[in-house]
């Protein structure tokens, strides 16, 4: 996976205080994330999407004022990379096919994704490691118990308790952080 | 130039930013414009030659408690629009309360007065300029804005020229009250208020092409 929100965010902070090198790494993590989110949107146009990559990190670069701290950094990341595109199919009078459009917006969800599975990634780790993966591989991944409990060699019964019993105390704590 | 480069060429020179970076931006972009405004104001208009007198009366303080609520939220609407996801902008209703208090205070007049002196008190000396003087007075402000979003990132483009259109326009009546004479609350929500529209409808209409980035 990624860089986690938390950890761009970090470098994001430190760049703001003057921290050159913590700038670098963050410009380095976005490129992947920049790469992904364009080239889904963009289909084929490879030249186009590198242009865009350099265009967004020199925006993250220029315009940082405009984050604020108390805020999640990916939202305001996400937020300048999509007024780029826009801009750039705007500057480029492109157009797109009807059919794409579908494409695009089935694009759109990537973010939501990413940022959901950012937020699952840290709630999980505030479970017992055992309970964390029981959870992430029946409900992230998508396997049966059967197959969670052959891959960590338990039995299915503790896969179902492990699952049952790290669900709530997420639901407890999730309730914690809201009240 | 590849990726690489480019990050190194950036990471070459990262300034601190403060907390307060944008708040500073915007609140300099406002004032260099008002500097300018002010210039305009004092040599080409003059000042009131009885300001020292109506600073005492109602009416002066009614028209810069009208403009500077004005000019304030919209510095709120500005530093919210400069933010790539500015979120509920619903707070900017609030601009609609020195407008209906303003309002209130045109009716009290109007009642108090005879019917006679309606015509006169709404048009005063000078209501053929005054919505243009205020326009004319916004473009300064306006450029200072404008210079301060340069290193923020507004990305509803119509709405961030609206609410600069807005910002000038309220500033700039402020600084025209130190020249303009007029005395009756109906006048400033009417001429006062147009020009500020006025300034709003030229900031609308050219956010989308002077804000892109």
């Amino acid at each position: 996976m990624t860089t986690s929100e938390d950890e761009l965010k970090a470098w994001m902070v430190m760049g703001l205080g003057g921290d050159a090198g913590a700038h670098a790494a963050l410009l380095r993590a976005l490129v992947p994330l920049l790469h992904a989110f364009y080239r889904r949107r963009m289909r084929g146009a490879e030249e186009d999407v590198e242009d865009l990559v350099q265009e967004t990190l020199i925006a993250v670069h220029e315009r940082r004022a405009s984050y604020d701290r108390d805020r999640p950094f990916t939202a305001w990341f996400y937020a300048v990379a999509r007024h780029q595109m826009v801009d750039h199919f705007r500057r480029r009078k492109v157009h797109v096919p009807l059919e794409d459009v579908e494409a695009i917006l089935a694009g759109e969800g990537f973010e939501d994704a990413i940022s959901a599975r950012m937020d699952v990634d840290r709630l999980l780790d505030t479970l017992s490691p055992k309970q964390a993966r029981a959870i992430r591989d029946t409900h992230v991944d998508g396997k049966s118990v059967a197959e969670a409990a052959q891959a960590a060699g338990i039995g299915e019964s503790d896969v179902k308790v492990s699952v049952h019993r790290g669900l709530k105390a997420l639901a407890g704590r999730i309730r914690g952080s809201r009240a | 130039m590849n990726t690489e480069q480019l990050i190194r060429e950036l990471s070459r020179d990262v300034p601190r930013v403060s907390r307060h970076a944008l708040a500073r931006r915007i609140a300099i972009g406002l004032v260099a414009g008002g500097l300018a405004t002010m210039v305009l104001v004092t040599l080409v208009l003059g000042v009131r030659p009885d300001l020292q007198v109506a600073m005492h009366g109602f009416s002066f303080w009614m028209k810069w408690t009208y403009t500077v609520s004005l000019g304030v939220g919209a510095a709120y609407g500005v530093a919210r629009l400069s933010r790539p996801e500015p979120g509920s902008l619903r707070a900017l209703w609030w601009l609609a309360v020195p407008v209906l208090v303003l309002a209130g205070i045109g009716i009290g007049e109007l009642a108090s007065a005879p019917p006679g002196q309606w015509l006169a008190m709404w048009l005063g000396h000078t209501w053929k300029v005054c919505p243009l003087l205020v326009l004319l007075l916004a473009i300064p402000i306006f450029i200072g804005v404008l210079w301060s979003f340069r290193r923020l990132a507004p990305t509803r483009l119509r709405a961030a020229g609206a609410v600069a259109g807005l910002a000038a326009g309220a500033w700039a009546a402020t600084l025209y009250c130190l020249h303009c004479p007029e005395v009756s609350a109906l006048f400033v929500l009417t001429w006062y208020s147009l020009g500020i529209a006025l300034a709003v409808g030229a900031g609308a209409l050219l956010g989308p092409r002077l804000l892109r980035w």
